[in-house]
Formats: structure tokens, sequence, C-alpha cells
């Protein structure tokens, strides 16, 4: 399926993914420092690991650097 | 995890050291290099995980936040540096001229001056109030108040106000209360659980292990809705939830400048780690202290939450789970007994600090709060004839026959 991440398109493998499973496989350890955003609506971070993304859906992620 | 000594050992270990450190090194730099341009624009768009600029992040000191918001459940934490840093922030993150903060008179002196002397020149009206008196709160409280401010256990005065109560109230006008923790710091008080917005800390206080460095932090504890906060409305618009740690990160806290140095936050982090276990021996010899104090003839009164008759009691124990802060006062005579007192100590330090591992003195009326008027002093809690001590963790037998030492007897 393709998602939208950071405005960009990205074909991710699996129907099913998850938003915690998106960013293991953007490479990022520490979920708990990202804030994610699907289709304008904040996800979070305790139910990244039961939110389902769709094909099309428009993801971005904001890093904060620390703390969150 | 669920322990806080725990967290405070093990948390934050998200990314693994290509030499597999144990401890966080010290990444003493002011700059990062990126791949390519686009990586470059991605950092500073905060979408990709980069630092670029050590005044914005570091790791390091984004490691010791990352500790901090495990320890607390907050929605985001920014270390500053100093205590007095995160207050200015957050009150020029969420006030503006022609408005107006609610608070007592009975907090840190420098809070005090920057209330009164910084920031009301520049159209802030601070609001002064016995914070006991609820009804007065609600009836001040108006569609130009953008925060109450107050602390746990306030410096020197030692008045422990009813956080819950404060934050019911301010909760019916969308208000954040903003709370400075500093001498109870998460161990004693979770922010989070008693309806605050915004938690400050001067971290060099108990935090940093020893007085070892100056240091600070701004926790949002994620109660608030900033999207009725009118400085954060567009920024809750754009952030939602994060409104404010991204109004802070991405203007208040990054045009102020006021950074904690990677050295620092290194400090910090190695004095969290031990940060229970030093609370609660501070607890322990400070209630042993204010018993013997007490039962000087030489003593007028003694000022301590932990001491069953003290006012603040009650509430302190329900609040900090039957643990009362380092800090405590007692009168003397007169200034003069004060002087001779501090002067006779062998093993209490002379010093302005709190909550060092040292137990500390100071004669407040006279260095704190010496740029005040003797009216103001009284107005602010600050009589002539009392001293501030801040118990630290030594043996307390030795605290003790120091302060024998210090009436003059054996």
């Amino acid at each position: 399926m393709i998602i939208y991440l950071n405005g960009e398109e990205k074909s991710v493998p699996q129907n099913g993914l998850t938003v915690l499973e998106l960013l293991s496989q953007v490479g990022v350890n520490s979920p708990e420092t990202v804030s994610v955003q699907v289709n304008g609506q904040f996800v979070e971070k305790d139910v990244y690991g039961h939110t389902i993304l769709k094909d099309g859906d428009e993801v971005d992620f904001l890093y904060f650097m620390g703390g969150g | 995890m669920k322990g806080f000594n725990t967290i405070a050992i093990h948390s934050g270990a998200g990314k693994r050291d290509p030499h597999g450190t144990l401890r966080m090194p010290v990444y003493d730099t002011v700059a990062f290099e990126f791949e390519n341009a686009r990586a470059i624009q991605l950092a500073f768009e905060m979408k990709a995980p980069a630092h670029s600029y050590s005044r914005i992040s570091n790791p390091t000191v984004e490691f010791f936040e990352e500790r901090i918001r495990s320890l607390t459940g907050a929605r985001g934490v920014i270390a500053v540096s100093s205590g007095m840093a995160a207050i200015s922030n957050i009150i020029l993150a969420l006030a503006e001229t022609g408005t107006n903060i609610i608070t007592t008179r009975y907090v840190f002196g420098n809070t005090y001056s920057l209330f009164e002397h910084t920031l009301k020149p520049w159209g802030l009206e601070v609001r002064y109030l016995d914070l006991r008196e609820y009804e007065a709160l609600e009836g001040t409280i108006d569609e130009k108040t953008r925060a109450i401010f107050l602390e746990t256990i306030t410096n020197p005065q030692l008045q422990v106000i009813d956080v819950d109560k404060i934050a019911q109230i301010a909760a019916k006008f969308q208000v954040p209360v903003i709370l400075d923790g500093t001498v109870t710091t998460p161990y004693l008080f979770r922010a989070k659980d008693h309806g605050v917005a915004v938690e400050v800390i001067s971290s060099t206080k108990f935090i940093s292990g020893g007085a070892t460095a100056v240091g600070g932090l701004i926790i949002d504890t994620g109660n608030q809705n900033w999207q009725f906060c009118p400085r954060l409305k567009e920024a809750a618009r754009k952030y939602g939830p994060y409104a404010l740690i991204m109004h802070l990160r991405r203007e208040v806290y990054r045009n102020l400048g006021a950074c904690l140095s990677p050295h620092n936050a290194y400090l910090q982090t190695l004095g969290l780690e031990t940060l229970g276990l030093r609370i609660e021996k501070s607890c322990q010899n400070a209630l042993t202290v204010a018993m013997f104090l007490k039962s000087r003839p030489e003593v007028g009164e003694v000022n301590y939450p932990g001491l069953e008759d003290s006012p603040y009691h009650e509430v302190a124990k329900r609040q900090f789970g039957g643990r009362f802060g380092g800090i405590l006062t007692f009168t003397l005579k007169d200034q003069a007994a004060c002087f001779q007192f501090i002067d006779r100590l062998t093993l209490i330090k002379r010093s302005t600090n709190i909550n060092d591992n040292k137990t500390l003195i100071i004669h407040p009326a006279s260095t704190i709060f010496c740029e005040y008027t003797e009216e103001e002093k009284k107005a602010l809690g600050v009589p002539a004839n009392m001293l501030r001590v801040s118990v630290g963790i030594e043996d307390v037998e030795d605290l003790i026959e120091d302060l024998k030492r210090g009436f003059g007897t054996p």
C-alpha cells in the first residue's frame, strides 16, 4: 500500500501496518520522542501500536529531539 | 519499569551507543554535520530525528530530558540553563502585555523579583493573593489571566498550598497552573496527578546531586488543553497537544537562548540516579533537626511542615506521601543572635543554596531579601530573626552536634 510520510510517497509492503511498526521501519528506535499525525490528527503515544494505517494515509512525524 | 529509582537509573537508553557505553557521553559540541542538503532541511523542519545546533537541542541534554519525561509521565520536557530560566521561559510563552498572572507573595525571592521588577515594566500584571483563600482566587481570575503560579513548599516561608484545590479552580476557567516543584521534585510530588499544567524545577537543587551544576526544567504534564490559552491558539491548531512544547522549542526557548550545557546535563543525569535515596535521607534528617530545634529554649518558632503543629502538616502529609522536604526555618531573639549562631558553626556551611548534600544555613533577611524594605520583608514573611537551614544527607548526630555548637553549648 501507499502512504504519504512527511509529504513524500512511500510504498509499504504490508496491510495492517501500525504506526509503531512504521516508526521501526524507518529506523526510529525511540518512538516516545516522536509525535505522529495521521491525516492531520495527533495520535497518542500509548496507541501507536494499535493504530493501523490505511492505503493513502498522510502520516507526519515531528521530532522534538528530547523529552517530547 | 515502574519504580522511581529504577526509571531514574535505566530509562532513556533508546539509542545504541557505538561503543556500548553504559553512560550517555558528553556531546560537547555546538553543531552537527548532515549527509546532504535535504537532510538538514528535514532536521530544521523537525521531520527527521537529528540535532543541528546545541542551543536548540543536544544529545546529552536530550537524554536528560527524556529521563525526566519517563519519570514524570509528561507530554514533554525542556531542560534549560537554570530554574529562573524555566520560570521566565514559561511566563513569556503564556503571557503578554496587558494580561495577568496570579500568584502569592510567598515565592522564591528571585521569582518575586522577576515578576515585580522584570516583567511588570513590560506590562504584565501580577496579582498577589493568599492562595489558601479559594473564593478570592476564583474572583480574581478573569479573561486576561494567563496562569496561576505557585510553589509546592514556599521558600523560605514553607507554606504548603492544596494544589488539587487550586487546580480545580483553575480548570473551571481553563487557566493553566504552573507549579515550581524544586524542593519536592517528582519523587515527592507527581504534578501530573494533581491537575498541574506545567511544572518548573530548578534542577540545580535536589536533582544535580550535590550542587554540581546549575540547571532547570520545564515539564508539560499533558493535563492542559492548550487551545484555550490565547498565546497558544495557533500552535494548538498546528501541533495539537504538543502546542506548548513546540511554541517553546520553535520560538521562546530557542530565541531566549537559555539552553542547558551538555556538561551540566551529564552531571544532572548522574544526580538524578540517586535522587530518591538522597531525598529520603534529607527528609529524615530535617525532621530530626526540626524536633531538636523545637526542644531548645533559645528558639522561638520552628517552621517545618513535618512537625505536627505546623498549619501545613496535614496537606503536606497528603501531598508528599509523609515526607516533608529538606528545608526548615527557626527564629532566635534577633538578627545579632542569628549571626552569632551562624558564625559558631563548623560543619554546617554558610551558603545560599538549598537541597545540597551538605547542610547549609543562611539568614534570608540580610541576603536573599536584602534589596527589600523592612515593610516588604514583613509582607514576604521574612523576619530579621529567622534562619533557614537546608538539611543535607550527613549523619544526623553530627548535625545536632554542630547545632549545639551554634547555641554555644557542648
